[in-house]
């Protein structure tokens, strides 16, 4: 193959293959689901009075496929690429990784099935029962051996900071998923948590927010270490501070779960101590973002005619504006005023749209032809209407959310004289009602987008070898 | 030694170690060797990318 002339090195792209395909399918699966129950919102007759299309049923399955299913998979792919690239060896352990495919993919066919049927352990992005929860251990433990055995069979000297975050965001995941998932089983398809009251609350939260904090940021941040100075083709602002950017982030990282219980039965200090980690965390974010989108400087003219690398720093903005806002709501008064409102669904999807598929759309156009042997995508053009579709449904997506979770938050705490509550929660409702519509829409844009991503792969995927000749680059 | 202790001995490592990070990274004369190393994901390319080695000092 033509890119690896140099190195002469035969790189196991075949389950790098599967999980980019599986990446594209379970993105739209994960979010036409996120677009019928946003449609829900305002047709609630969608639900056709079945049990299993309800929103409480559906709205974990849509949760579980784009984090787990579309998020998890991209990584799966990247990693696998980026460790041997970077290592300069072969995938370690073929056959394990070929079964991390095939475990990952059961686990998504298992939730997908359970979770209409009602079947969970109601917490907070881990629902699924524990005979899943056990699959999703042994798929995750033939994961960190496949990617560590990989780096220490290494040709290189340094391991590459991409990997750094890669092995943090593997590591930690499994220690979050074993201890929140300690459960004590009564029937094959129900369990209780060995946890009780505020600590049982606290263990998830300390499990929900690092999901957050390293599947979501840490992975796709060694993905961005890697796809980012490979696509603009100039090496990452400043090493230097990556390394600081990884230690900072993962130290402080793990603190910042107790935001999510602000004003609960939490201990106040706990409260205290998880806003201050989460307030603190603000700045190696903006380091690492700054480092990400200064990579740039000197090539902005790039991003006029590449929209690959578009996606990739737009998506950056979007990580820096999530970690502003992030950091903000969880300032105690702050959170006083956005909790349980929209606005927490506006700021998620601020970062899981704008950041997390971005960052993976972006990459995996970068990745594609690259593991098919194709010198480019099909057509650089469809890339650039996926670009504005995404953008689009993003920002009515978020705009629409912040409007109406404040507006929500202003209503539920307007008190009257003498003290009664001005609106009544259906009150609050009728006005956020237009904005659900809005919220469709958005939606609805970038699936459309993923569509066109979806034809725009099969196309490249289908061409003969080798027939995709890369552009020329212009001076 | 209770909790506590040990909870705070750790957070002061935790400190120490960042800190001796920080200089560890800055302090000496390293950037040629982290020059060299954010380059390595273009060892792997069709041709041999000279124009990065100059460029990556726009620190």
């Amino acid at each position: 193959m033509s890119h690896t002339q140099s190195l002469n090195v035969d790189y196991n792209y075949t389950v790098v293959r599967l999980f980019a395909l599986t990446t594209v399918l379970w993105g739209i699966v994960g979010m036409s689901v996120g677009v019928l129950i946003a449609a829900q919102l305002y047709w609630p007759a969608l639900n056709f009075d079945t049990a299993w299309l309800t929103y409480s049923r559906l709205r974990p399955l849509h949760t579980n496929a784009v984090i787990f299913a579309f998020g998890t998979s991209a990584l799966f792919a990247t990693s696998y690429y980026v460790v041997q690239r970077t290592c300069q060896v072969r995938l370690y352990a073929e056959k394990l990784a070929m079964f991390t495919f095939i475990g990952w993919q059961a686990v998504i066919i298992a939730a997908a099935i359970t979770l209409p049927m009602g079947i969970s352990q109601s917490k907070e992005y881990a629902e699924l029962e524990w005979p899943i929860d056990l699959l999703i251990t042994v798929v995750w433990v033939s994961y960190a051996i496949v990617f560590f055995g990989t780096l220490i069979k290494r040709k290189t000297s340094h391991i590459y900071v991409a990997n750094w975050f890669y092995g943090g965001f593997i590591i930690t995941v499994a220690a979050l998923h074993v201890v929140n998932s300690m459960v004590i089983p009564v029937s094959l398809t129900k369990s209780y948590s060995i946890y009780a009251g505020a600590v049982d609350a606290m263990v998830q939260w300390w499990y929900g927010h690092n999901a957050v904090g390293f599947l979501l940021t840490a992975g796709f941040l060694g993905m961005m270490y890697y796809f980012v100075p490979k696509q603009a083709g100039r090496p990452v602002y400043s090493y230097r501070l990556s390394v600081v950017h990884f230690w900072a982030l993962i130290a402080l990282y793990i603190w910042a779960g107790p935001h999510h219980l602000h004003y609960t039965a939490l201990p106040d200090w706990t409260q205290s101590v998880g806003m201050v980690m989460s307030v603190i965390l603000f700045v190696p974010s903006w380091g690492g973002m700054i480092n990400g989108i200064m990579t740039l400087s000197g090539a902005w003219h790039k991003l006029k005619t590449d929209p690959i690398l578009r996606f990739l720093i737009v998506s950056l903005s979007f990580y820096g504006m999530s970690t502003f806002e992030g950091p903000m709501m969880a300032i105690k008064s702050v959170n006083a005023l956005s909790h349980y409102t929209d606005w927490t669904v506006g700021h998620v999807h601020s970062g899981a749209l704008g950041w997390v598929a971005m960052v993976s759309i972006g990459a995996l156009y970068h990745l594609i032809p690259a593991v098919f042997a194709q010198g480019r995508m099909y057509s650089t053009k469809l890339i650039n209407t996926h670009f504005w579709l995404h953008t689009t449904g993003v920002v009515l997506y978020i705009v629409a959310l912040w409007i109406s979770g404040i507006m929500q938050g202003m209503m539920w705490r307007a008190v009257n004289t003498d003290g009664t509550l001005t609106y009544s929660f259906v009150q609050s409702l009728e006005a956020s009602y237009p904005f659900y519509l809005m919220r469709f829409i958005g939606g609805c844009f970038v699936v459309a987008g993923m569509l066109v991503m979806a034809y725009n792969v099969i196309k490249t995927v289908r061409a003969k070898q080798g027939t995709l000749e890369p552009i020329a680059e212009a001076a | 030694m209770d909790f506590v202790t040990v909870h705070s001995i750790f957070t002061v490592i935790i400190f120490v170690a960042f800190i001796g990070l920080v200089v560890w990274l800055f302090a000496f004369k390293r950037k040629p060797d982290f020059d060299q190393v954010a380059n390595v994901i273009f060892a792997d390319d069709k041709k041999p990318q000279q124009k990065q080695q100059q460029e990556s000092d726009h620190e």
